[in-house]
């Protein structure tokens, strides 16, 4: 077994009003790894992967991110870990409103070190973007503003990705170009946790877990 | 990187940011136009009550015998001891002499009427002032009296009189008749053109212009009192306990009451500037003054205070819609890593910057408005103040600050996961 990227050792969630989300969960991947989470709604994916950023803590059970336990940080502790280990791509893109796709990624480079202009047009350049970096995100399409996202997500060489419905809100052209994105990320050497409900999208990755009612029903290695 | 989303984040949503700007300017102008009344309240008050007499007296020392009850100094007997007009012109060399809003001049004499003893009060304005030169009754020399009742008409001659209402009854005078006086063997006659009551020993007497009662008594320029009305500050711990035993402050206590203008600091210096002189406080007057101005200072402080609170409270209501509209936008900062005090940083700069335009605009309309009320309540013009050019500004940067606290503390303690995930 190789050095764990993300350990899960029996983790719980209860929300108020005794909702299990997560119910004494155990997960181990290694650095480099592909893993995508199935399941169907309410199956608790959301909240592994709002525990695996540190936007939430477990009830029980430790949650290790490149060895941190991120239950025993405080706020600014984990939004400092985010910003220097993990690159967030949400489901429903989230940018500020007001500053263009280029300024997007800049900002996530503000908050983590200092504002690399060049850099942040490299990598919008790298994802298709180049033409589009000064338009607001109002102003792209859906598949425009994932590829910012997940522009933002990588501008600071997060050793992890996690990614919540990548494909979810895309067509099926966009939907492969984002996929595209992930398998050299992957080549790359990138930890990626992939939350998806559909099940073509989660084959492509190395590995799927699939949860039910907040447990692990099945763990599978593609490659 | 911080300027560039403020500025974006200003440009954005204008008529929002506008209704903050204008709640804000609003809201300072009255407070900035209170400030301005209430700074200007005491001088105007204060001038408003030297129409019912002088707040410090002035009289020779060997006459006046300091007798305390209380800490309250009594006025002492009347002496035939004088002082010389001419010496009044030392309270243009005092350091409070801007401070002083009148001098009213007394000669009291001792004369008979019918066989019987009354006294003769001579009142006139000093030489230099609008009364120079004039030997009859000015309303120069007569505003210091505006609280005493009359009962007929204002002497406007040398040979008219005033009659205290209790000297009228005992010597059976009305306006119009003629009094017969006799002093040292000289005589004259005045014709009464009223009966006044004052409250005080001036009921019992005969009151004619300064310059008739030095002739007729050939006391030219002497003078038995003055007068002196000032603007002063209401006595506070140090002024009393300054009263109750000078000895008792201590050098640095001294030195601040020294350079107040409180009525007992401002006659000590009367004191020391002419020379054989005993001046006293006229309680009577001061501590009326005093209870004034405290009321009227107070009652502008709690209007100023209770505008600010209202201003920050429907600035807080302008932030608060604009700072929750944008949950899921700190929601987004807070995941990409930014600290809490990143976004407190982000929403207090953007809050200063409506603060500050909408107190420089107060700082404008405010003195106007406080011109308009102090114009309103006392008709005259209010003074200048250069400082309300920095504080109005800084009053709406703080009102600002205050009002986006609420509203930022509750975006910094949601929870970030169910506002990125729409919940």
């Amino acid at each position: 077994m190789g050095q764990a990227a993300i350990r899960l050792e029996n983790v719980s969630r209860v929300y108020p009003g005794g909702i299990r989300a997560l119910d004494g969960v155990s997960l181990h991947i290694e650095q480099g790894e592909w893993v995508a989470v199935m399941g169907p709604s309410g199956s608790g994916k959301t909240t592994l992967l709002n525990l695996l950023d540190g936007l939430d803590k477990p009830t029980a059970g430790r949650v290790l991110v490149l060895g941190t336990d991120l239950g025993r940080l405080d706020p600014d502790e984990a939004a400092t870990f985010r910003r220097e280990k993990i690159g967030l791509i949400f489901q429903g893109f989230h940018f500020v409103p007001y500053l263009t796709a280029l300024e997007n990624v800049m900002l996530a480079q503000y908050y983590h070190s200092i504002v690399d202009k060049k850099q942040a047009c490299a990598i919008l350049e790298r994802l298709g973007m180049a033409d589009r970096t000064h338009h607001l995100p109002s102003q792209l399409s859906g598949g425009e503003q994932q590829r910012v996202c997940i522009a933002r997500a990588l501008v600071n060489e997060p050793q992890v990705v996690l990614a919540d419905e990548p494909t979810g809100n895309l067509d099926e052209r966009n939907e492969a170009e984002v996929m595209n994105i992930f398998r050299d990320l992957h080549l790359e050497g990138k930890t990626i946790l992939m939350v998806t409900h559909n099940h073509d999208i989660g084959r492509r990755s190395g590995s799927q877990v699939l949860l039910n009612h907040g447990r692990i029903v099945r763990q599978r290695f593609t490659a | 990187m911080l300027l560039r989303i403020l500025a974006r984040s200003l440009a954005r949503r204008r008529s929002r940011k506008l209704l903050a700007v204008l709640t804000i300017w609003v809201g300072m102008t009255l407070v900035v136009a209170l400030i301005t009344l209430s700074l200007d309240v005491r001088d105007k008050i204060n001038r408003e009550l030297s129409a019912f007499g002088a707040n410090i007296r002035v009289e020779p020392s060997a006459g006046a015998v300091p007798v305390r009850v209380g800490g309250y100094e009594l006025a002492p007997r009347i002496g035939q001891i004088y002082l010389n007009e001419g010496q009044m012109e030392k309270l243009e060399t005092l350091f409070w002499r801007n401070n002083i809003l009148g001098v009213f001049l007394r000669l009291w004499v001792q004369v008979r009427v019918d066989g019987r003893d009354v006294p003769l009060l001579g009142i006139g304005a000093p030489h230099g002032s609008a009364a120079a030169g004039s030997v009859s009754f000015t309303p120069d020399s007569l505003k210091g009296y505006g609280h005493w009742h009359v009962k007929g008409a204002w002497p406007q001659a040398d040979d008219e009189c005033l009659v205290g209402v209790d000297a009228a009854r005992e010597l059976g005078l009305t306006p119009g008749e003629w009094v017969r006086l006799t002093l040292a063997g000289r005589t004259r006659s005045l014709r009464v053109r009223g009966i006044v009551v004052t409250g005080e020993r001036e009921d019992g007497a005969l009151i004619a212009s300064l310059s008739t009662v030095q002739d007729f008594a050939g006391l030219p320029q002497k003078i038995s009192e003055a007068d002196v009305s000032t603007l002063t500050t209401p006595e506070n711990k140090l002024a009393e306990k300054y009263r109750l035993d000078p000895t008792s402050l201590t050098p640095a206590e001294y030195e601040r009451w020294s350079c107040t203008p409180y009525p007992g600091s401002v006659a000590a210096a009367i004191q020391e500037a002419i020379g054989g002189s005993a001046a006293r406080v006229v309680r009577r007057v001061s501590e009326t003054q005093g209870a004034v101005l405290i009321r009227m200072e107070g009652l502008m402080t709690i209007l100023g205070g209770l505008t600010a609170v209202v201003c920050c409270l429907s600035v807080i209501g302008v932030l608060t819609s604009a700072v929750l509209e944008r949950r899921s936008e700190v929601a987004l900062l807070q995941a990409i890593g930014a600290h809490r005090r990143d976004v407190l940083l982000l929403f207090s700069c953007e809050s200063a910057a409506l603060g500050l335009l909408g107190g420089a605009l107060a700082a404008v309309s405010g003195p106007v408005l406080g011109q308009g009320l102090v114009n309103a309540v006392f008709g005259g013009e209010a003074g200048s103040l250069g400082v309300l050019a920095i504080l109005s500004p800084l009053l709406g940067l703080i009102v600002a600050w205050v009002a986006c606290l609420w509203p930022v503390s509750q975006v910094l303690h949601q929870s970030t996961a169910q506002v990125l995930h729409g919940n």
